[in-house]
């Protein structure tokens, strides 16, 4: 299982900063709900794809958009039949199918969701997760929260592992393990699984004890802890990629809002 | 033992238990997937449950909350991490509250009726439910496309709370310190 999501690379998003990086992100989020025209709205789209195929790769690329190619199916099934109302255009017999406003709507819905999914995934893809962590540190998250992330992500590959391990143990147990696994139903595989599930979380709870004790010889609450985050450094830099940040959306709503 | 310090390694030790019940939601949500529309149908639900059926509220909702997000971060679904540190840290919270007994802070120690949790279970669910199809009808999806999720969340949430209430018991019987941790 793995935990880290970056994509090494040494495009022009790498040497972005990441905190100028995530406010790009907030502020492009926030942008696809503005009221801006529909071709804009996919210009921006295909702007965001293209800058990811270059710093990511087509293939990183293509497997976000295959995460998100079934919720696409559905709206592309669902939303023009719900919007009933404007010119139709397409008609069996007495029972309007689709309609123009429809298809606008489902146009719109679709844009929002490709944007807001790749200008997430390429940001994550693009940063590795120790420096979102400084970076939003910077933005003011408190230091228990950060500590809490950072020892979440130390013990997600224990527990992966430990899991898989007590999975595999319960599965030897099992006498007729040679019959084939389609054979059980979901009850019977549910049942199955609460063996693995309680011994999975009693290895995890064990270690909690020993954790708070190690937080507690690191000096965790004490004056004079031994340990502390990193800080980003600030520069000139900074500056100069927080503005690019801030003006690519305001570029952005200048040339595609609806007036 | 100086008072201060005392205090610190009661915050060390709920520190601690966090993280841990947040790596818990990870991997439980990472580790089942069944993949439909909105995204998979996967076990943090029972991780979830398991947390605020054992915990306390303010443990299950941390823990809840940023345990799923960070899984749909880490998953590739990020554009839904927002709805689901709010969904499922509400629906930890609230499950935590209703099974949480009189007796306050030593719930852990105080018999829940079987109806109570039953209760607070079926309004995680409802909350489930209705927060993903307003959250993704609002802000994702639209509001047809949302409700066919219905059924889906319904069902991962409904095998979360059956499944973490099993698995609360058992880990009480298996790991008895596990009472001690409750906050």
């Amino acid at each position: 299982m793995t935990t880290d999501t970056y994509v090494a690379g040494t495009g022009v998003l790498y040497r972005f900063d990441p905190r100028a990086k995530l406010l790009l992100m907030v502020l492009l989020c926030i942008w696809f709900f503005l009221p801006v025209s529909l071709a804009g709205a996919w210009l921006v789209v295909l702007g965001v794809i293209a800058a990811g195929v270059l710093s990511v790769g087509l293939r990183r690329m293509f497997r976000t958009f295959l995460t998100i190619l079934p919720m696409l199916a559905f709206m592309i099934l669902f939303i023009p039949f719900n919007v009933r109302s404007g010119e139709p255009l397409l008609v069996a017999g007495p029972v309007v199918l689709a309609t123009r406003e429809g298809l606008l709507q489902t146009l719109r819905l679709m844009s929002r969701f490709v944007g807001v999914t790749f200008v997430c995934a390429l940001t994550i893809q693009s940063t590795p997760m120790g420096k979102i962590m400084l970076a939003l540190r910077w933005y003011g998250l408190p230091y228990k929260a950060s500590l809490v992330v950072s020892l979440a992500f130390r013990f997600i590959p224990f527990i992966a592992d430990s899991f898989s391990q007590i999975k595999d143990s319960h599965r030897l147990r099992d006498p007729n393990i040679d019959e084939g696994k389609g054979r059980k139903g979901y009850r019977s595989k549910l049942g199955d699984m609460l063996p693995t599930l309680t011994s999975a979380l009693v290895v995890s709870l064990r270690a909690v004890p020993s954790l708070a004790m190690s937080l507690e010889h690191r000096g965790f609450g004490l004056p004079g802890k031994r340990t502390s985050y990193h800080v980003l450094e600030t520069s000139w830099r900074l500056f100069t990629d927080l503005f690019i940040s801030t003006m690519i959306p305001v570029a952005l709503w200048f040339l595609f809002a609806v007036r | 033992m100086s008072q201060k310090q005392g205090s610190s390694n009661k915050v060390a030790l709920r520190l601690a238990l966090v993280a841990i019940l947040t790596a818990v939601t990870v991997v439980f949500t990472m580790i089942v997937r069944i993949p439909t529309t909105k995204g998979y149908i996967n076990l943090g639900d029972v991780a979830i449950c398991f947390t605020a059926f054992t915990f306390g509220p303010w443990s299950a909702f941390i823990a809840g909350g940023l345990g799923t997000a960070l899984a749909d971060l880490l998953s590739g679904y990020a554009q839904w991490a927002p709805i689901s540190f709010i969904v499922h840290g509400v629906e930890a919270l609230v499950i935590a509250l209703l099974v949480r007994s009189r007796a306050g802070r030593d719930s852990a120690e105080a018999v829940v009726p079987l109806w109570r949790k039953i209760l607070a279970g079926i309004a995680g669910m409802a909350i489930v439910a209705g927060g993903y199809f307003v959250g993704g009808g609002a802000l994702i999806s639209g509001f047809s496309v949302a409700a066919v999720e219905i059924p889906a969340n319904l069902a991962q949430s409904g095998i979360g709370v059956v499944l973490g209430l099993a698995v609360s018991q058992a880990v009480r019987r298996a790991y008895p310190p596990v009472r001690s941790l409750s906050w």
